[in-house]
This record gives structure tokens, C-alpha cells and sequence, in this order.
């Protein structure tokens, strides 16, 4: 058990001659230390941790993904803050630029089947109940919300498993949350209480390395991953088969602290100062949503791991009159006033030197949007926005306009209810006047940029006559994707794409259209943005400039420069030349239309 | 608390309710507007009362309450007197109690809430009715409802404890049912009443 002095080494994209040894010692430590905290707490479950790691790690024998010999423990002391991928860990370079392989199917029960980027889910069972989005039709307990965005439904799944359940074993992506003595805090799925055991074990992992002085990040085990990520009293763990990048997971669950932080505020580690064993559960009654929310946006939202916003297309006068009446009730002592339709802004103002993260704004409209209770009425409720401050409350008022539109004034004073709300009526009545509600929703049908309108070469575009520059057919609902009545995407064989501006700390990204309609299709591609997203900004491999990667499901094509990134996605067969000639082209489309997709003209953010 | 003592709301919203109009000879002070919060454990029920007195709605879905929603609704008493209710609606989480001073503070009526179906909800009631004795307005109108009384089958809190324990403490008891309305305005309309009526300045 000399797992403490096996630091990794980090440079391996290979078998490496002491893989081997990693690999059964951590075997053996895993087991011994399931074994010892079953044994005292509860004897039951023995059989199914041993199983469940086990399993997982038998998967060595028979593996066929290429990078799946490199399991190895990731040690490293100098683990802290997102994106730390020097040091310990360093992924072989054959993650960014191979295409991928085939995978086997897995016999273990705890393995689920490989992740997103299988090129059909239909016939695998495995993956089709693993999915949050089929799975909708079979959940019967949580009434279904109308949103048109996809058929998801919020809360918590499958309650009435636990890790004895071989459905639970099957999850391709677990999250739990637990405290340093291993109290269950989060999980997933099944029912926290249960998972006591299962804590106690991912515990005794953690403290184990910890012993040593060291610490756990990563434990590969077969097509397993097992991230770690401790903040002070508080542990997160990913255990996945997605086969996202280890950077993506963790960013993943750096989110889920944060959400809690939101929350909470950080004070809530004193509760841990004053008793060790804290039970930390009924602290969150009721936020299930918000982290199944949150992780159900892991896999359609790129602001989860773009760490940029994005902003519902509007015509640049009707953005800044928002800003106006916005600008004017941030003076008057309002910290951050926000408005937002979904997770796209309208506008949003902060008061001087105020500067708001994106990651803060994701986590503050997952966190409105996810709540029912907001739409019923006004509220005033204390939040924490973790970027800015994880130690303090702020005080939001929220408030919905219309369905979707909701404006949210930030303040830190705890007595400010009235004076935020004659701020709402009169930032309500100046949208009104001023159409700018009207706008909103109007933009909210049209829709944002669609590659079949990506406009021809030569042709210098107005950009202000009709929406986006766009001759399109009118949908009935915004986010609906739709039907394919042009069947190949856009031109050259561009198929989705997302822009991120550096400076702006925002993003565009296009409507979905055929062929990426359904939503496993577009989960699967943002997973495949994610993992280039990582190789693009991996520290180790140096900076890209571009990459050019063609798998059977895609081209994906991005570019990194400093005032921009670019990520897109064409058909399989597209051409490299005409790909890269489209994406020049895409630049300038976005530039020509950047007054009405992006926040303009608002103090620069500092972040 | 017999289905047949329940109003369909609408129509006694802004009428006089039932009830024996109270005469307390303060004639001038017409248009009352009074801070109202509701505090109680999570899950008894408090918004579902509000959203009743306020829209007429019941939501069998629980939809949890983030920190507090404002809403607010006019009652007219059979004294002519109206009042409107600037009502707080509190998470009953437990990380929100420690900022539950923020919603009471200035409050002329604090409804506290348990579940009949929940003893654990009545301790906790009398939690709060031990808070606002310390630390809420001295003249403050307290009410105790027990809610969710058309689960009479599932009773785990005897009427004559809420009662007992009412008295004692100088409040006002009903029994409430947000999901068939029962005794919903009639809870508002008895707050209305024992408003004290500041004489004109």
C-alpha cells in the first residue's frame, strides 16, 4: 500500500512499464479499503462495492480503446484551481487528434456503454436508460415542466435506487457531493442516505491518499473514470464512462461546488469547524433541481464549459435601450441588474468596478430557472454569487416578465426589497413602452444564427434588414428543432458552430438543424466540442492555434486566436479546404452581425 | 372543519367574509395595509395557502420556496374597512431560518403553519412562536393554522393541541385546507379583524 509515493508519472500516453503495478495496487487498496468500511458500517453492501470496483477494473482484461492502458492513479500535490493540467496529470497527446476507436461492450455491471460519441444509441439499451433525455418517458414521478427546450424533466431520478441497485451500477455518470467524514451531501441518483456506504468508501479514498500527502485527482478503472476534487471540508466526485476529458469533468464538478456555494456561501465550512460530522442534507432541501439541472445543462449548455455567456439576438437599439433603463436603476444602488429570456441576456449592467463572472451568471439563471417558486411571484432571497464573493449574501430580486424573461436586481443590502421592486415596475414599464419585451419574445421564436444562412463569400451583409441577415423559414417555437428541410446543414458541409469572443467573455453558437436534430446527437456533439475545447487549452501540450479532427461522426474544425475561438462542426466527409474557407467565413458573418448576438459596449468586465 | 364552512373564493375575495363584523369604533382608519409573513416548516404548506387567498389556485405539484415571494391582496372586512395584505411567503428551509428575522422584522401578522399530518411541523410551529414572542413586533397579531385538514385521515396533531397550545399563547387557531379551500379566506378575514385600528393622528 505504498500508493502515496506512486505519484504519476505525467507525461504517459502509453502503457507504461509501471502501469501495471499502479493499476494492482490500486486494486488492492480499493478493495481493502471497501472491505474494512463495509465491514463497520454496513455489511450489506460488501458484496456490491467489491463488485461494483472490481468489475470496473476487470474491464482491464479485455479493453480495446486505445487509451485505455494507460490507467494509472493521478497523484499530484500541486492539484488546485480549474485547468491545472500540468503536473499530474497530462493526457497523451492521441486524445486531441485520433480519431476515435471502436469500443467493446462491456460485460460489468457497474460499466455502463461507451459514451457519447457511439455513432447510434437506438439499438443499446444500456445507453438509451442511461440517457437523462429518454429516459423522461419512464419516469412517472416528477410532473413534467413545459419547456420546449428539450423533454427534460427537473429533479431528482431514480430515488429508490442504491449502489446494491444494478441500474444505479449502470448510470454511465454519477455525481455525489460529500462531506470529509463521508456524510452523503449530493448524489445523482438514488437516495443520499443509502449511499452512506459508498461514501464512506469514496472517503476513505480521498483521506487515504491525503494521508500520504498527496492527492487524488483521477483514477482511471477501465472505461471508468473517477474524478476527485476536494474543497476544504467538502468532497465532489465524478465517476464517469463518458469518456469526456478529465479537465471537462472536473470544470464539471468545480460547477457543482459553485452551485452549492451559491447556495450556501462558503460559511457553511464552519459548520464543519464546529462539528466534524456535520450532516450538511437538510442544509439543501429542496435544490435537488438545481443540480439535476445543472448537470442535465452539462450536456447542452456551452457555457459550462466555455466559460462565456450568451446573449439572445436582438437589434443593437433594442439591447441598448435595455441597458439604459438597467444602467439607470444600477445607479441607484442596484449591484448587478440582469436581464435574461433562458440562459440567453438581454443586457445586463453592474454597478461601478462591479464585475459579474459567467460562470456566476450560469450558475444564477440555472439556479432561477430551475426553481419553480419564481415564477409564481416576486421573491427576495439571499444568493451567493461565488466569483464575486463566496463568503457574503447578496440579496436577489427576482422576477419574471413574460414566460421566459425574467429580471434579476442584485443587491447586498437586506432591506432593499422596496426599493427593487418600484426598480422593476419601472424597468417594466420602460420594456413595455419601448417594445423591448415584444423584441425579446419575438427573438426568442426566431431563433439565433443558422448555418443555411451563412451568407456567400463576397457578399457584405446589412445585418440590420431582416433578423441576423437570415431568409428563413419562421418556427413556432424557439429552441424546437427543426424539421430538415434542407437536409445537409450548411454550405461545404458545416453543420453547427460556436464563436467565442475572448474579449467579450461571450459566445454565439448556431440553431441546431439537420442532420444534428435530436438531442443524444447534439449531447454528442457538444461532447465532442468539449473534448477539443480541452485539447485546445490543455497547458501541457502548449497553446493550438488549430486543429483539424475528422472521426466518423465529424469534422471538427476549431481555431484559437487571441480575440476569438472557433469551434465547428461538418459532415464527415467534409473537405478540409472548403471546411476552413467556411469557417472564415462564419468570422466574418459573425462579425457583420456582432450588434445584434453580442453585449456591446458595456464597461469591459474585468474578470 | 366540514367542506361545507369553505367560500369558492372568488366571490368572497373582496366581499365581506362571514363572521360577526367586529365594532371596534375606529371608523377613520379605513384602508389598512399590513405586512403579513408566514413561516412554518417546508412542506406544510404555506405557499399553497397564499397562492389560494391570493389567486384562488391550488398546485398539487410542491414547488419549494427559494428565500421569500412577495404577493399581496385586498380584503374587504363586513365593517367596511379594507386591508390589504402585504404577504411574505418564507422558505421553510432550514438554511433559510437564520434570515427569517429579514422577512418578519415590521411584520403586524405572522401566520405560522404546521401540517395536521405532522407533529414534527407542530414543534416546529411552536419554534416560531417562540422566535417572534422574543424577537418579533410586541404588538404583533399571531396566528396558528394548521393546514392540510382534508388529510383528516393521516391526523397526527389532535385539533385540541393546536388549540390548547394557541390559547396559551394568545393567538388565533383555525384549521386550514389550502386543497379545498376551506377556511382560507376566513383565516384572513379573522386576521383583518383583530388588526389593531390606529385611531387618527
Amino acid at each position: 500500500m505504498s500508493m502515496s509515493a506512486t505519484s504519476s508519472s505525467s507525461s504517459g500516453d502509453g502503457p507504461e512499464p509501471n502501469s501495471e503495478t499502479l493499476e494492482n495496487q490500486f486494486e488492492s487498496v480499493t478493495i481493502e479499503e471497501s472491505n474494512r468500511i463495509v465491514q463497520k458500517d454496513e455489511a450489506t453492501e460488501e458484496p456490491q462495492l467489491e463488485s461494483s470496483f472490481n468489475g470496473s477494473l476487470d474491464d482491464n482484461g479485455n479493453h480495446e480503446e486505445f487509451d485505455v492502458l494507460e490507467e494509472r492513479i493521478e497523484v499530484g500535490s500541486d492539484a488546485r484551481g480549474i485547468g491545472d493540467s500540468g503536473g499530474g496529470v497530462v493526457w497523451g497527446t492521441n486524445s486531441e487528434l485520433e480519431v476515435d476507436g471502436p469500443s467493446s461492450p462491456s460485460s460489468s455491471g457497474y460499466a455502463g456503454e461507451r459514451g457519447s460519441s457511439s455513432a447510434t444509441s437506438a439499438s443499446r439499451i444500456g445507453e438509451v436508460s442511461e440517457d437523462e433525455i429518454q429516459e423522461v418517458g419512464n419516469d412517472g414521478d416528477v410532473d413534467r415542466i413545459l419547456d420546449s427546450q428539450v423533454a427534460w424533466v427537473p429533479g431528482k431520478r431514480h430515488v429508490d435506487e442504491d449502489d446494491a441497485s444494478i441500474s444505479w451500477r449502470k448510470r454511465k455518470k454519477h455525481f455525489f457531493i460529500l462531506s470529509h467524514s463521508g456524510k452523503p451531501i449530493y448524489s445523482r441518483y438514488g437516495d443520499e442516505h443509502k449511499l452512506a456506504g459508498f461514501s464512506a468508501t469514496l472517503q476513505a479514498i480521498i483521506s487515504f491518499v491525503e494521508n500520504g500527502g498527496d492527492r487524488v485527482k483521477l483514477v482511471r478503472a477501465g472505461k471508468h473514470q473517477v474524478v476527485f476534487l476536494v474543497k476544504g471540508p467538502i468532497y465532489l466526485v465524478c465517476i464517469s464512462c463518458t469518456e469526456e476529458p478529465y479537465e471537462s469533468l472536473r470544470g464539471q464538478l468545480e460547477l457543482i461546488y459553485s452551485q452549492m456555494i451559491l447556495i450556501l456561501t462558503k460559511s457553511v465550512n464552519r459548520c464543519f469547524e464546529k462539528n466534524p460530522k456535520f450532516d450538511m442534507t437538510p442544509l439543501l432541501g429542496g435544490t435537488d433541481v438545481v443540480f439535476s439541472s445543472l448537470i442535465h445543462s452539462f450536456s447542452w449548455n456551452p457555457a459550462t464549459f466555455l466559460h462565456a455567456y450568451t446573449c439572445l439576438p436582438l437589434a443593437y437599439a433594442t439591447r441598448q435601450a435595455a441597458g439604459a433603463i438597467l444602467q439607470d436603476v444600477a445607479d441607484s444602488g442596484v449591484l448587478f441588474a440582469i436581464l435574461m429570456s433562458k440562459h440567453k441576456v438581454v443586457s445586463l449592467v453592474g454597478a461601478q468596478k462591479a464585475s459579474l463572472h459567467p460562470d456566476d451568471m450560469l450558475l444564477l439563471s440555472n439556479f432561477i430557472m430551475s426553481s419553480e417558486s419564481f415564477r409564481t411571484s416576486e421573491s427576495f432571497s439571499p444568493i451567493c454569487l461565488p466569483r464575486y464573493n463566496p463568503v457574503a449574501f447578496l440579496y436577489a430580486y427576482v422576477h419574471y416578465l413574460d414566460v421566459d424573461t425574467y429580471l434579476m436586481l442584485l443587491t447586498t443590502s437586506s432591506d432593499a426589497f422596496y426599493h427593487l421592486k418600484d426598480c422593476r415596475i419601472r424597468i417594466e414599464m420602460v420594456l413595455l413602452k419601448s417594445n423591448v419585451l415584444s423584441e425579446v419574445q419575438r427573438s426568442m421564436l426566431d431563433g439565433g444564427m443558422r448555418v443555411e444562412d451563412l451568407p456567400g463569400d463576397p457578399l457584405p451583409r446589412s445585418g440590420i434588414a431582416s433578423h441576423l441577415g437570415q431568409h428563413k423559414l419562421p418556427t413556432d417555437s424557439p429552441e424546437r428543432y427543426r424539421e430538415p428541410y434542407s437536409g445537409i446543414g450548411g454550405p461545404a458541409g458545416l453543420w453547427h458552430f460556436i464563436y467565442r469572443s475572448i474579449y467579450l467573455d461571450q459566445y454565439v453558437s448556431s440553431e441546431f438543424s439537420a442532420p444534428i436534430s435530436s438531442p443524444q446527437q447534439q449531447k454528442r456533439l457538444y461532447r465532442a466540442y468539449q473534448k477539443v475545447y480541452a485539447s485546445m487549452h490543455d497547458k501541457g501540450n502548449g497553446p493550438h492555434k488549430t486543429q483539424f479532427r475528422r472521426d466518423e461522426n465529424y469534422v471538427l474544425l476549431c481555431w484559437v486566436t487571441p480575440d476569438f475561438e472557433l469551434y465547428a462542426a461538418f459532415d464527415p466527409l467534409a473537405d478540409k479546404a472548403l471546411a476552413i474557407k467556411t469557417c472564415n467565413r462564419v468570422c466574418q458573418w459573425v462579425k457583420d452581425v456582432e450588434n445584434e448576438i453580442f453585449l456591446l459596449g458595456a464597461s469591459p468586465f474585468s474578470w | 372543519m366540514g367542506c361545507s364552512s369553505s367560500l369558492p373564493d372568488r366571490s368572497s375575495r373582496r366581499l365581506s367574509g362571514l363572521g360577526n363584523p367586529e365594532s371596534n369604533g375606529v371608523p377613520d382608519a379605513k384602508n389598512l395595509r399590513v405586512k403579513l409573513v408566514l413561516l412554518g416548516d417546508s412542506g406544510v404548506g404555506k405557499s399553497c395557502i397564499v397562492l389560494r387567498f391570493v389567486r384562488g389556485q391550488f398546485d398539487p405539484t410542491s414547488k419549494v420556496t427559494i428565500g421569500a415571494s412577495f404577493l399581496s391582496q385586498t380584503i374587504a372586512l363586513q365593517d367596511s374597512t379594507t386591508v390589504k395584505f402585504e404577504i411574505w411567503d418564507t422558505a421553510g428551509q432550514e438554511r433559510y431560518a437564520a434570515l427569517a428575522p429579514l422577512y418578519y422584522r415590521g411584520a403586524a401578522v405572522a401566520v405560522i403553519v404546521y401540517d395536521i399530518t405532522s407533529p414534527e411541523s407542530f414543534n416546529k410551529a411552536q419554534y416560531w412562536v417562540k422566535e417572534l414572542q422574543k424577537h418579533g413586533s410586541p404588538d404583533i397579531v399571531l396566528a396558528l393554522v394548521g393546514n392540510k385538514a382534508d388529510l383528516h385521515e393521516n391526523r397526527e396533531v389532535p385539533v385540541q393541541d393546536g388549540m390548547d397550545y394557541a390559547e396559551k399563547n394568545g393567538m388565533f387557531f383555525i384549521e386550514t385546507s389550502a386543497k379545498t379551500a376551506d377556511n382560507i379566506n376566513q383565516l384572513f378575514e379573522e386576521i383583518g379583524k383583530r388588526l389593531p385600528r390606529t385611531p387618527p393622528s
